[in-house]
């Protein structure tokens, strides 16, 4: 049974803005929400039904929505994805992805392919360990490391977790710890999250993705590097491929302009 | 010396600041750095200048730089108390916390970030130990839980398993009372013996209702409006009579119309109410059962005289394996009022208790048609 409207747009805190006939929806990567986007989003409001949401355990979404069993794997979060589009009646809309996002909305692509008629992948990596023959740009021991790390930051990560005490003025001691209110993250869910991430692999999936793709990869990222934005490219059956100037592995906040400008170029 | 003799000197407190100070470009690369981070390190000071951020952080905090911290700084320009690995020339780590923010000019534009790093050796190890004891105690939780539900469903299992021996010996009972030739003490034996099978299956029947309730299935009641109630109740009555000969029970039943319910549940209410007044009302004063429509509900009262119950028990009374003050000589289990209650609930309706130096009275009100 499909869920209801509202519990699937409370779930993601689904954001609807502009008018256009396309939609064109934003997916935020592992460790931040869809503030990530607000800067890009805001350039195509005008054209576009713009869409932007977070994953569940991020942001401001429902944590009490979060199932380790659903979202064990990225196939989990794709689910969530499709019953967004659903609840918004999109139809050959824009999927715009950033970091596991990419993989996400191939994914979504693959299971409701009326959905998406386009897909733009920011730094797509479709597996991030090294394998025989492949190379993602880590190891097995390294994921690990991360993934203890997630660990050691419990505490500094679930102190941004608090939107409800906004704005009390009489307790100011409260708004000290709000200082990191973007992209707060369930610490939990953080470590399940970059768990499912970093050790999927998605390889198989990508030549089966019908939608038209715009790859675009940064310069000098060390989590999606060139070499694997070029194997997405190379396996994806109708692909655009285009190397930003941005270096780092979030050019949607360092290089807006840059992003916007090819986003734009595609659709 | 006066205090105001020496007078601070920015270059010496920037260098060797109880705090490792660094700044990177917007590219990340190390711009400056001050020599109390570079001691750290275990590098060269002029050998870190130039060197990626990444060259100086574990592997964790180099993946948590670029999909946490960067992301974070470009949105509000500062993050606070980001715990970091450092990795000194050898290969140590160096556990810190970090505060950053960025430097950008008039313009906005970025021009680089500053971030402050504080060793935290012990904070790390007690955070560490503050998280092993919550997971712990998750687990032991956990595994609590789990016991408990295991404890329950043996329990249903047990009492379910237990019919089947009961109903041989029940159905053996009769065949010695109907085919056989006993004498009197025979008899007599043989009725006792039946008496306590009886008082074994309706135990048996509370705990399964019980087990029923606690694992999640609820109480099961099939509501339909097409059997009489009236009927079930004059039979719940007579046995009643039968059980408690010495006591005298008034009945009223008065009932217009169909009520939407489970009969045999109802009956099992009443059979419930009934008992405990025989348990605990005065043995000289009469048991009051009366039933009856009024509008659109269905109204069911069991009250008897005796002691009233203490203000502080009431809200215990359904509970389960509450007993009060019943003797060791009437063995139960306390579950009668604990799944009349349960039964109120599955039909909408509810069971309250009043008591009085006059009486002790239950009430279960539960509306005729079923909302659904």
């Amino acid at each position: 049974m499909a869920p209801s409207p509202e519990f699937v747009l409370r779930r993601n805190n689904v954001n609807v803005a502009g008018s256009g006939e396309r939609a064109m929806m934003f997916a935020h990567g592992f460790g931040c929400d869809q503030h990530m986007w607000a800067q890009v989003a805001r350039e195509f409001e005008l054209d576009f039904r713009v869409v932007l949401f977070d994953y569940v355990g991020h942001g401001q979404s429902d944590l009490g929505a979060y199932s380790a069993e659903r979202y064990s794997t990225l196939g989990g979060y794709a689910d969530d994805v499709v019953e967004i589009g659903r609840t918004l009646g999109l139809r050959d809309a824009v999927f715009v992805g950033h970091s596991v996002s990419a993989m996400i909305g191939a994914l979504a692509s693959l299971k409701a392919p009326e959905m998406f008629s386009d897909l733009v992948m920011v730094g797509p990596s479709p597996r991030y360990i090294d394998d025989v023959g492949y190379r993602g740009g880590f190891s097995r021991e390294q994921i690990d490391e991360l993934i203890e790390f997630l660990a050691d930051n419990h505490l500094g990560w679930s102190a941004a977790m608090a939107p409800a005490i906004m704005g009390n003025p009489d307790r100011p001691e409260l708004s000290e710890r709000l200082e990191n209110s973007f992209c707060s993250t369930d610490p939990e869910i953080a470590r399940d999250f970059a768990r499912v991430t970093f050790l999927s692999d998605n390889r198989d999936d990508l030549g089966a993705v019908a939608a038209r793709t715009l790859v675009l990869q940064c310069s000098n990222d060390i989590i999606a590097p060139v070499e694997v934005g070029e194997y997405v490219h190379a396996r994806l059956p109708n692909s655009q491929y285009r190397l930003l100037g941005a270096t780092g592995h979030c050019p949607n906040l360092s290089a807006p302009d840059e992003v916007t400008e090819a986003i734009r170029g595609f659709v | 010396m006066s205090e105001t003799g020496a007078s601070e000197d920015l270059e010496d407190l920037y260098e060797t600041a109880p705090c490792g100070y660094v700044s990177i470009s917007p590219h990340a690369v190390i711009v400056k750095a001050n020599r109390t981070l570079a001691d750290w390190l275990d590098w060269p000071p002029e050998e870190l200048v130039g060197k990626s951020i990444h060259d100086i952080l574990g592997f964790g905090g180099r993946i948590a730089f670029e999909t946490h911290l960067a992301p974070l700084l470009r949105m509000q320009g500062h993050v606070h108390e980001i715990a970091l690995d450092l990795v000194r020339s050898g290969g140590e780590k160096i556990p810190t916390i970090a505060n950053a923010a960025e430097k950008r000019d008039s313009d906005g534009r970025h021009l680089f970030t500053r971030l402050t790093l504080f060793k935290a050796v012990d904070r790390r190890t007690y955070e560490r130990s503050l998280l092993e004891a919550r997971v712990k105690a998750e687990a032991e939780a956990k595994a609590q839980r789990e016991a408990a539900l295991l404890r329950e469903q043996f329990i249903a299992v047990l009492g379910h398993d237990l019919r089947n021996p009961l109903g041989a010996i029940a159905a053996g009972i009769r065949l010695l009372g109907t085919r056989e030739q006993l004498s009197e003490t025979g008899a007599a034996i043989l009725a006792q013996m039946n008496n306590s099978v009886e008082r074994a299956s309706s135990l048996i029947d509370d705990v399964l209702d019980l087990a029923r309730g606690r694992l999640g299935g609820g109480f099961i009641v099939s509501r339909t409006a097409a059997e009489p109630l009236a009927p079930v109740l004059e039979h719940v009555l007579a046995e009643v009579r039968a059980i408690a000969p010495a006591r005298e029970i008034e009945g009223h039943i008065d009932i217009d119309g169909p009520i939407c319910c489970d009969p045999g549940r109802i009956g099992q209410l009443a059979s419930n109410l009934l008992a405990n007044a025989v348990t605990h009302g005065a043995a000289d004063r009469p048991i009051r059962f009366e039933a009856a429509t009024f509008g659109d509900q269905f109204v069911l009262s069991v009250s008897n005289a005796g002691k009233p119950i203490p203000e502080g028990l009431r809200s215990r009374l359904f509970q389960p394996f509450f007993r009060g003050d019943a003797q060791p000589s009437r063995p139960g289990l306390g579950l009668g009022l604990f799944i009349a209650s349960e039964i109120a609930k599955a039909h909408q309706g509810t069971l309250d208790v009043s008591s009085t130096d006059e009486e002790t009275r239950f009430t279960f009100i539960m509306p005729r048609e079923s909302p659904d």
